[in-house]
């Protein structure tokens, strides 16, 4: 899961962030709302996580102009609770918002919720055959018995899950898995996807050759 | 009681009270004029008779007449008294008891004259009666009496009353004296009644059943009782109505309090009546409420304000905070995480001091440290204060100064000053200049500085002093809470003193600071 933070105070920026990877995710982070829309417009983010008071373009406006091209999932970062605030942010196209100060738990139940209603899942739990993939507690059980996945093989088993039934492409991976600062190697997908195989079964990933991989529904 | 205390009943109540006193004296003059009215007219009428009475007493019969005998030249017989002298004359009569032997040739005998005998109606009980008595030294008696004169109370009574009277009226002393007329008027049960002492000794009573006056006098005593009713009533409900129409506007004002206490300071009082004391009265109130709910939204602001940028700082601690806490980390990881914290503290302390002052100037609690001090020297000190700042924005200041003494608290006006540079070298361009000029003019000091920075639109001018206003939405850096220009402004206006901008977009912006020296 890949997300970008637009976030001008650089202490919580970076504490996000921090947070963020160490919950498994890939972050990229920006500082101001035009390098952020910038972000946003090029990469397909899982969700965005997007401060309304910005220097240059506002929360608002990078919202307004991303609704023309993406359909990504954004959690607004609001100072003000105002009531009049939370309905403009959703008419605006925001998914959901945390008023600040938030706890990080909140941010991250919210982040995982946004993700889920976009891959049109309602609750936590992905079952893929005897595979159970747990998203809030980022666990995935084999018949019921716990398995134990490094954070990037669970990213990449969760994404999967998400996609039950789609070719995934090795690109959408990428982009998905790993964030703008960490140098890929082609063959860094292969690894994890054959760790995976060994850990969940074989037959758990299948492998379209010329176009990606995919889990049967 | 309440009710009483509410105004309008009181104002009923003595509107209720002015009215039946009103009323009441009207009426009561209105009853004792109709009654003298009536009054004079029977006495009147009894004074005629009286007159006839004692002229027809002391003149002679004229001779030969045909049943006139003068009661004075003529022995009395007893029959005489007895029988009508005439058809249709009232009898006059002697009482039973006789005059006694001795007096009797003096007493004045008395027939009623033909031509005054319409003026006695005998067989009429309500009509005029009369009763004439000889007094002399020795006693009373009575010489004639007409025969409707009441028996009730009986006469008996009556007699010996008008002797009294007699008595009392008229003192022996003054009795025989020749006083031309002693009379006296009075009113016995419902007969009206003069007794009159003639100089001869005679006392002559005529009288006269005054019940269809009383009557008269009742009937309209009940009928000035019920219209002065009706008008107590009429008056009563128009001044109800009265008293309700003038104190509406009040109860209009009272609801409007009502609900602008209540929280709902929008609300105003409807002026409809504006040019009477109570619509000049909610005219005022409407103003009041207007400032009070004008200040109420820049409370309530300032207060969303001030909430929202403390919320920036502990979101910062509370994610570093959290962060740090969620694993083991390595001393390095935590320095930065309490690093972070720090700044996030010093930045609310700096926000919470700002706040804290601000508001000691809005109350007036800032107490001011005033010396006389070279306000130049001040000036130099600041700029040399921000000279790292300006360095780092490869910024020139120019200083351009002259020594003007004033009175003040040097170390808040210190404040404006660096607050002053700090703003010019933030919003400058790069390499840009800051000018700062101080000069006496007409008892002022005068501390200008100028900018050659992006200057502020028109639009925005008027804002700059307010609270929590920034150049711009982002925050040029930890601690700028947009109060700086607020404190700057409250700071000179309690030195006396007044602070303008001027600006010219994209070419720069100028404080200009006017304080008494």
């Amino acid at each position: 899961m890949r997300i970008l933070i637009v976030e001008d105070e650089p202490d919580l920026l970076v504490s996000l962030a921090q947070a963020l990877r160490e919950e498994g995710y890939a972050v990229d982070t920006a500082d101001n709302g035009d390098d952020g829309l910038f972000n946003a417009e090029g990469t397909d983010y899982d969700a965005i996580v997007l401060d309304v008071m910005l220097p240059g373009m506002d929360g608002w406006e990078v919202l307004k102009r991303l609704r023309k091209t993406k359909k990504t999932p954004v959690l607004m970062l609001t100072a003000r609770d105002q009531t009049r605030d939370r309905v403009k942010g959703l008419d605006t196209g925001a998914d959901d918002y945390v008023v600040k100060p938030f706890d990080l738990d909140e941010v991250f139940a919210r982040l995982r919720a946004i993700i889920r209603r976009s891959a049109n899942k309602t609750t936590n739990i992905i079952e893929v055959g005897d595979v159970k993939v747990d998203t809030a507690a980022r666990s995935v059980f084999l018949k019921a018995k716990p398995i134990e996945l490094t954070a990037m093989e669970y990213s990449l088993v969760e994404f999967m899950a998400l996609h039950r039934g789609e070719v995934v492409t090795r690109t959408q991976l990428y982009e998905h898995l790993f964030d703008e600062n960490e140098d890929s190697f082609s063959n860094l997908l292969d690894v994890h996807v054959s760790n995976v195989r060994k850990k969940l079964g074989a037959e758990f990933i299948v492998t379209r050759r010329g176009h990606g991989y995919c889990i049967e529904g | 009681m309440k009710l009483f205390k509410s105004i309008k009943w009181r104002l009923q109540l003595w509107y209720g009270l002015i009215l039946v006193v009103v009323l009441a004296g009207f009426g009561f003059t209105a009853y004792q004029l109709q009654r003298n009215r009536q009054f004079r007219q029977v006495d009147d009428e009894l004074h005629r008779r009286i007159s006839v009475l004692a002229s027809a007493l002391h003149r002679p019969p004229p001779r030969g007449q045909n049943g006139n005998r003068s009661p004075f030249d003529q022995p009395p017989r007893e029959s005489d008294f007895g029988q009508p002298p005439m058809d249709g004359l009232p009898q006059g009569q002697f009482p039973d008891e006789g005059p006694p032997e001795g007096q009797r040739n003096r007493l004045p005998k008395f027939l009623l004259p033909a031509e005054s005998a319409h003026l006695f109606d005998g067989s009429d009980a309500h009509g005029f009666y009369f009763s004439i008595t000889a007094v002399n030294m020795s006693g009373h008696k009575e010489i004639a009496r007409s025969t409707n004169y009441p028996s009730a109370p009986d006469v008996e009574f009556r007699s010996a009353h008008n002797v009294n009277r007699v008595d009392q009226i008229f003192p022996e002393t003054e009795r025989f004296k020749n006083s031309s007329k002693i009379s006296s008027m009075m009113t016995f049960d419902n007969y009206r009644e003069t007794l009159n002492m003639l100089p001869s000794g005679e006392m002559i009573l005529v009288g006269c059943s005054i019940a269809p006056e009383l009557k008269e006098l009742r009937r309209t005593a009940l009928n000035l009782t019920a219209v002065g009713g009706l008008i107590l009533l009429v008056g009563l409900t128009g001044g109800w109505w009265l008293v309700s129409r003038s104190l509406k506007p009040i109860a209009s004002i009272s609801a409007a309090a009502v609900k602008i206490s209540a929280g709902d300071l929008a609300q105003r009082i409807n002026v409809a009546e504006a040019e009477s004391e109570l619509g000049q009265l909610a005219a005022v109130l409407n103003s009041t409420f207007a400032r009070l709910e004008t200040a109420f939204a820049q409370q309530k602001q300032f207060a969303s304000d001030a909430a929202h940028e403390l919320r920036t700082p502990v979101t910062v601690i509370l994610t570093q905070t959290q962060t740090a806490l969620n694993r083991e980390r390595d001393a390095a990881s935590y320095k930065q995480t309490v690093e972070a914290c720090q700044r996030a503290a010093q930045r609310m302390r700096k926000l919470i001091e700002s706040l804290l002052a601000l508001a000691r100037f809005d109350a007036g609690q800032e107490v001011l440290r005033r010396t006389d001090f070279d306000f130049s020297e001040t000036i130099a000190d600041s700029a040399e204060l921000v000279q790292p700042l300006a360095d780092e924005r490869a910024v020139k200041i120019s200083v351009d100064i002259e020594p003007v003494k004033i009175t003040g608290d040097s170390e808040r006006l210190a404040q404006v000053v660096t607050n002053l540079l700090t703003n010019a070298i933030q919003y400058n361009q790069p390499a840009g200049e800051v000018r700062v000029q101080l000069e006496s003019q007409n008892g002022l000091a005068v501390l200008t500085v100028t900018d050659t920075g992006q200057g502020i639109a028109p639009a925005d001018l008027p804002l700059v002093f307010g609270r929590f206003y920034r150049a711009d939405q982002s925050r040029t850096g930890a601690g700028n809470a947009g109060l700086g220009l607020a404190i700057t402004k409250a700071i000179i206006e309690a030195h006396g003193g007044t602070i303008e901008v001027a600006s010219q977009e994209n070419s720069g912006t100028t404080f200009t600071v006017r304080l008494p020296i």
